[in-house]
């Protein structure tokens, strides 16, 4: 079953289950939103919070929604759809669900360029985590490439130079003061505490710009799932093609490191629970972005709920990402590609 | 169908890792009719077909689509009119039939031209003609072999080239699915004037459903022609080593091998 859209400029088709499982999660963003809006220290009513939004309720309670919880929860939800877009794109790519930049060394990259410049010259974070992305995607696409790129030489030299790049972290936070360090070790489990508008800008702007790009890569990348001749045989350049989502996947991993911290196993995770929602084999981006979204939101404010422990949202990132990786290796294993 | 397209090899050489697979060979493969390429085990059989549809970059020489080098031509235009189904194809668990069908549109498609009406009359005619219209929705992996098989059969018709190039489309086939598949794809040759070239192991199929045959033997020609041209005692024994008597096929009147 399909449905057929077709407009003057556009025509598309879509399958109902898909529509219907991407207006379920919408729904789930919404009541995830609202109660992470009332959850938390200071806790709203079911309607108060409504109020607040809208103008109404103390200066304290306008500061607390508007100036804390509501630019975290958007920087959350913009962050995890950049994950979980960035994790489905590379797996799509690389036809194996291991291959997410948490695991290829891309946010490591990112949050070494972060960290590099925080400590080194006290600059720009964005900065920082883009430049580290993109030298370690040069530094692995570079040595990964022989007649073209190849995915799984891509995973395995990713996964080396993420763990080099990982000690190169650790290296950085031991020579430097205790305070910033602690405050660094923290940022390296990935936390969104404290984040402001600025970052609620960043990451929709970047996301707003890239948009388009994504919706025209996503043409092509659905079609990478099939062998690399029959794909280059229906018309695709395969190495081009590679180049291309590799950079579009590297700036969305940068986005998100910039403004959540490296979390584990978002971009990791997100791709194959839109998988296993809709199961048609199609790269599913867009229900990676809404997954990657729910999963941030979900661990910030669980991070939230305990405040007295003080967990960044790594923590709970990497306890929902675990089993579904166990649960992945398993599903491989069962089939016999591991 | 499409414009004529015109397939020719003009001194072509591989090699994989100094061992040279094919050395030096031309050949043209006759439009409209059904050209299949027989040869003894790493003979270079698919290299030829991998180099025919630009998958296998030759060391020297040149495939000619048309006139011109394939490898200069925009990829995109190559796939408007050369199909090729490789050797054991893979797909992304979970898509249906009518979904890797549809992929067969990708050259004539773009990101906001992914549905058009031509796109849907394609795919409706590929599931029809290969009698699998009524698994469109049913995924890949639920199919029997001989079921999958068409349904890539389909993917290749969908997109609607001139030329289709099969590499061992029979492979894991049992004998009737075999001569089932190998009707189909005859059929569809005398229906669209398509011009069809495959590789296939089996030499009685290729002398009952071929027009014209290149045997190899050691990445070189050693004859072309018609069946009963390039099926003969003396011809088997070169390029097979295989001793044995020709008969007539009582059914079909092409030649029939049978070993001693």
């Amino acid at each position: 079953m399909s449905w057929s859209l077709r407009l003057p400029f556009l025509s598309l088709s879509f399958s109902p289950r898909a529509v219907a499982v991407g207006f379920g999660l919408l729904l789930l963003v919404n009541l995830g939103t609202v109660l992470a809006l009332r959850l938390g220290s200071y806790a709203f009513t079911e309607t108060s919070w409504l109020s607040v939004l809208l103008g109404a309720g103390s200066e304290i309670e306008r500061m607390i929604l508007m100036d804390h919880r509501l630019p975290r929860i958007l920087t959350a939800l913009g962050a995890g759809a950049c994950f979980g877009l960035s994790g489905a794109m590379f797996q799509t790519m690389m036809r194996n669900p291991l291959a997410s930049p948490d695991v290829i060394g891309f946010n490591s990259g990112a949050s070494c360029g972060a960290l590099i410049a925080i400590i080194l010259t006290g600059g720009n974070v964005l900065l920082g985590a883009l430049s580290g992305a993109l030298f370690t995607a040069i530094l692995v696409v570079g040595l990964a490439w022989k007649n073209g790129l190849q995915p799984q030489r891509l995973v395995l030299i990713g996964l080396g130079i993420g763990f080099a790049l990982a000690a190169l972290s650790d290296l950085l936070l031991s020579r430097t003061d205790a305070r910033t360090a602690a405050d660094m070790a923290e940022w390296l489990i990935g936390t969104l505490n404290a984040r402001d508008w600025q970052d609620v800008t960043i990451v929709w702007s970047g996301l707003l710009l890239l948009a388009p790009a994504i919706f025209w890569i996503h043409f092509p990348l659905a079609r990478l799932g099939l062998s690399d001749d029959l794909s280059s045989s229906l018309g695709l350049r395969l190495s081009p093609l590679r180049l291309g989502l590799t950079g579009l996947g590297i700036l969305l991993a940068a986005l998100a490191v910039c403004t959540a911290g490296p979390l584990p196993f978002v971009a990791f995770a997100a791709g194959p629970i839109a998988r296993a929602l809709v199961p048609n084999g199609k790269p599913a981006l867009l229900g990676a972005a809404v997954i990657g979204a729910l999963l941030v939101l979900a661990a910030d404010t669980a991070s939230r709920m305990v405040p007295s422990i003080q967990l960044p949202a790594g923590v709970f990132t990497a306890l929902i990402g675990g089993p579904v990786m166990i649960w992945l290796l398993m599903v491989q294993f069962r089939k016999g590609k591991l | 169908m499409n414009a004529p397209a015109h397939l020719h090899a003009n001194a072509l050489s591989v090699a994989f890792a100094k061992t040279p697979i094919l050395k030096d060979l031309s050949a043209d493969i006759p439009d409209g009719k059904i050209t299949v390429i027989v040869g003894p085990n790493a003979c270079g059989k698919s290299t030829f077909l991998r180099s025919l549809a630009r998958l296998q970059k030759p060391d020297s020489g040149e495939v000619l689509l048309d006139g011109k080098s394939i490898h200069k031509q925009a990829n995109r235009s190559v796939a408007q009119r050369l199909a090729i189904l490789p050797q054991s194809p893979s797909a992304p668990e979970g898509l249906t039939v009518r979904d890797l069908v549809t992929r067969g549109r990708t050259p004539h498609q773009s990101a906001l031209r992914q549905w058009s009406h031509q796109d849907a009359e394609a795919v409706g005619r590929a599931l029809d003609l290969t009698g699998m219209a009524h698994n469109a929705n049913r995924p890949l992996e639920a199919l029997s072999g001989g079921q999958r098989q068409r349904a890539w059969i389909a993917m290749a018709l969908a997109q609607d080239t001139q030329i289709l190039l099969l590499d061992e489309p029979t492979t894991y086939l049992d004998l009737p699915h075999q001569i089932e598949l190998l009707s189909l794809i005859q059929s569809l040759n005398k229906q669209s004037n398509q011009t069809v070239a495959m590789v296939l192991h089996d030499i009685n199929l290729a002398a009952r459903f071929a027009d014209h045959i290149i045997a190899l033997r050691a990445g070189a020609i050693f004859t072309t022609g018609n069946p009963a041209e390039v099926v003969t005692r003396n011809n088997m024994e070169q390029v097979f080593d295989l001793k044995c008597q020709i008969i007539s096929d009582p059914v079909h009147g092409t030649p029939h091998v049978i070993p001693e």
